[in-house]
């Protein structure tokens, strides 16, 4: 391509992803008569965000309690923080919390559906670690819900949205964020953007694991280009593995599975999470019960093949229909398994990713002009342990906040020229040249499947130092060849397997991040399980960690967490 | 097993079909098997993908003639012949090459769009159809302190038409569709339907409707009911569209009946 035909786009905002996330951002931004535009690799409805399907917790108080306890934005943010095994930052976590409320009306307002109690208010259900049933919801399908409605705001708005747009680069100036490329997969043309602020809203990076329930898609680009860009990563480790994905796919089966009551079984018929956690049994938070799943299987208390029961029957037909519509085509469409009328089989698998670029409560990150939000960004409100139904919650409530941060800086960026993007441009088009010229070299298939292998065996439920230090030396082999994959597509236009290819270098950041943060913490922290240290210590890691790119060397710092509202104690369920 | 692929981008004088030898694991998609074919045989075969779990709605294509979600079919159900699907004949879903469904499965892109490139079809169309209808609640207060409240009830009406995830297998589907590409098709109507019953919506009944009050719109269904049979949700259009032209007719009726009056 010529550096004339380039495409140089000029916009206040450039808004990286169209989730939640980027759409909640999108829509405050432009009610501040900004101008956003939304860049994603994909169609905005098509984001992982629709997947989410259990519900959005929010101290609303709804639904009555047994023993007349009103539900409060501190109940919340304790149970929040608890899950978390304390490495949430607390101030974060309340802005959050007392924020909840405010975030679910807005989206009823927006023309959201919830579902209702017999009153007409919005319904709540129980969720793992929670003390109150807090979790709005609209049947299993909250996060459909929402992105279909934040999309139709959107859309009314005349938002731009530029989708099928990979972006390749973030684009650096005078020390700060100035824009991005992006290639566009159905001309193959690479575009520059040109912003005042960049916002980072790319959702996680589940697909380095081989057995995950995020989508396709979920490759963890936004992290990957913060980290090039010289921004740090925050809490890679702490990977988040759901305790009931569908056995033979990993679809994800929703923690309102339990909620609604819902149980596990082992093989004896046994309801195995009495011995694990006494008081919430099957709703202890997901890495209790994610570790105590994959224990009851390793001990040979599993089915072959690797999975547990998860019981729905009791629960009858018509309840199933109305809470877990989705839940019930799922393991149909995928199992051949009808929960009416059969137990469902689940294993454990990688869901969600705790740690993202670091930022600050406002969103910013160490990268005056870049921003991140949503799953892609560690605040952290998660800490080492994300608690079910917070993850919406974090989308909208985070994206908009950021929205405002934004909002406030943008008016103070001086004017700069366009050069810097143009260059970029230029550099990333000559990326994909050398791409295209390589004949006879790696497999891109057989590279990735070693990536994902590896974090699963590595860096899943249950690490050691010897197992990881295994992993990390794999993954460098992967990326010294990854440099020499060589596709048979060699056109520019709608090819596929050149995005793969540009995803799998940025998993394989990502893995490493992740492979550093979980070698140089030596203990058990929430998700975070070492064999070799199986305690928690709060004496020499109670503390954020850190990971930055000097050159091509990544290194570990450290970072204090923000405490306030509850000091640390013994995490019992 | 074979997977029989259409192929197709700009250059070539017309389409082709490609055959893929595959041993079908049980459980297999047709999603599965199109990565494997692309990573083992042909890195340049284009489809979309994203969720893999039948919620996100980028996968329709047209499979054994019947538009449905990749990731969804499965290939053995396909070949023991346990995923037919009768729906009104129309052009697009004749025959295009000989394929026998006991050892092959047929997969072409999505009728009535545009093609790109192979499975890939551009929906574009399909979205300014959505667009038209103007699918939004605007609302009234931009900080609302309490929500709204709704029947249970009217929440589960709703609901049969929030799920659809415009994956536009519908349109595909649509004999209307496939003839006159100005009309709105099934799911922008049934989208816009959605808005009509919502209870939040108070006073603005039938005005809604009228947004598709055009011959393109309401009136362009013939009710096939090819998008209720094919729609990987359960949504209706077809009632949707049934209940809204007879809304307008009642109102019609009404504001004749006036008119006649006024006139007596």
């Amino acid at each position: 391509m010529k550096a004339e035909s380039a495409a140089i786009h000029h916009h206040d905002v450039v808004i990286i992803g169209g989730g939640l996330t980027g759409l909640r951002a999108a829509l405050r931004i432009a009610d501040a008569d900004l101008n956003a535009a939304v860049v994603s690799k994909v169609h905005p409805l098509r984001s992982h965000s629709v997947a989410a399907q259990g519900g959005m917790n929010a101290s609303l108080g709804n639904v009555e309690t047994a023993d007349g306890t009103v539900d409060s934005w501190k109940a919340h943010a304790y149970d929040t923080v608890k899950g978390s095994d304390y490495l949430a930052d607390q101030d974060a976590v309340e802005r959050m919390c007392r924020a909840a409320p405010t975030a679910v009306i807005e989206l009823e307002h927006m023309g959201m559906v919830w579902s209702r109690l017999p009153n007409g208010k919005i319904a709540q259900r129980p969720f793992g670690g929670a003390g109150f049933p807090r979790t709005c919801y609209a049947a299993d399908r909250t996060g459909h819900n929402a992105l279909h409605t934040l999309y139709e705001q959107v859309t009314d708005r005349r938002i731009p949205v530029y989708d099928e747009f990979f972006v390749m680069s973030l684009v650096t100036t005078s020390g700060r964020c100035a824009g991005c490329t992006a290639f566009e997969l159905m001309t193959g043309q690479v575009h520059g953007f040109f912003a005042k602020a960049v916002l980072l809203a790319t959702g996680g990076f589940g697909r380095i694991f081989k057995k995950s329930t995020n989508a396709l898609i979920n490759t963890g680009d936004g992290q990957a280009l913060a980290l090039r860009a010289g921004a740090r990563l925050k809490d890679m480790e702490f990977v988040q593995f759901h305790p009931t994905t569908l056995y033979g796919s990993n679809i994800l089966i929703t923690e309102a599975a339990r909620g609604e009551g819902g149980m596990l079984l082992n093989r004896n018929g046994e309801r195995f999470m009495k011995r694990y956690a006494p008081q919430l049994v099957d709703l202890a938070p997901r890495d209790v019960v994610a570790r105590a799943t994959e224990q009851e299987i390793a001990e040979g208390r599993g089915y072959d093949g690797g999975y547990v029961h998860l019981d729905l029957r009791h629960l009858g037909a018509d309840r199933i229909n109305e809470r877990l519509p989705g839940i019930r085509q799922i393991a149909v469409d995928f199992a051949g398994v009808d929960p009416v009328r059969d137990p469902v089989p689940v294993q454990p698998g990688q869901h969600y990713s705790m740690g993202g670029v670091d930022v600050d409560c406002n969103g910013a990150s160490s990268l005056p002009g870049l921003y991140a939000a949503g799953e892609c960004a560690c605040v952290s409100v998660h800490g080492a342990n994300r608690l079910g139904g917070n993850s919406l919650l974090e989308t909208v409530v985070f994206g908009r906040l950021v929205a405002e941060q934004i909002i406030r800086d943008a008016p103070k960026i001086p004017p700069c020229d366009d050069g810097p993007v143009r260059a970029a441009v230029l550099s990333a088009s000559s990326k994909i040249d050398g791409i295209l010229r390589r004949d006879g070299g790696e497999r891109f298939s057989e590279l990735r499947d070693r990536l994902t292998r590896t974090m699963s065996k590595a860096f899943g439920l249950f690490r050691s130092d010897r197992e990881m230090s295994e992993g990390l030396a794999e993954i460098g082999r992967v990326q010294d060849r990854v440099s020499h994959i060589s596709l048979q597509n060699k056109e520019r236009a709608l090819n596929q397997a050149l995005i793969r290819l540009l995803e799998l270098k940025n998993m394989l950041s990502l893995g490493e991040a992740v492979a550093r943060g979980a070698l140089a913490r030596k203990e058990s922290r929430g998700s975070h399980m070492r064999v070799d240290h199986p305690g928690r210590d709060d004496r020499t890691f109670l503390k954020h960690t850190l990971v930055g790119c000097e050159g091509d060397t990544m290194r570990v710092s450290y970072a204090p967490v923000r405490l306030g509202l509850f000091e640390p104690e013994e995490r019992v369920y | 097993m074979k997977l029989v692929v259409r192929r197709f981008h700009d250059g070539m004088a017309s389409p082709r079909y490609d055959g893929f030898e595959l041993e079908p694991r049980p459980g297999m998609t047709v999603l599965e098997a199109l990565f494997w074919c692309q990573e083992t045989f042909d890195d340049s075969l284009a489809f979309h993908y994203s969720c893999r779990g039948a919620v996100c709605g980028t996968c329709a294509m047209l499979i054994n003639k019947v538009p449905r979600l990749a990731c969804r079919s499965q290939l053995l159900p396909l070949l023991k012949g346990q995923l037919e699907v009768s729906i009104a004949p129309y052009p697009a879903i004749g025959e295009t090459v000989p394929w026998n469904p006991q050892e092959a499965v047929l997969v072409e892109p999505l009728p009535h769009l545009p093609v790109i490139r192979d499975l890939i079809v551009d929906m574009r169309p399909f979205f300014s159809f959505y667009r038209y209808v103007e699918p939004v609640f605007r609302p009234q207060n931009a900080n609302p302190e309490e929500e709204r409240l709704m029947d249970p009830a009217a929440v589960r009406t709703l609901e049969l038409y929030t799920n659809c995830i415009l994956c536009a297998a519908c349109h595909g589907a649509c004999p209307v569709s496939g003839q006159n590409p100005h009309y709105l098709g099934p799911a922008a109507l049934a989208k816009l339907y959605r808005f009509h019953i919502d209870p939040r919506e108070d006073g603005r009944g039938v005005a809604i409707l009228r947004r598709a009050d055009v011959q393109d719109g309401w009136w362009g269904c013939e009710m096939y009911g090819n998008c209720t049979i094919v729609c990987p949700k359960g949504v209706p259009p077809r009632t949707a569209i049934a209940k809204a032209v007879s809304a307008l007719r009642h109102t019609q009726e009404k504001s004749d009946r006036r008119q006649n009056n006024a006139n007596e």
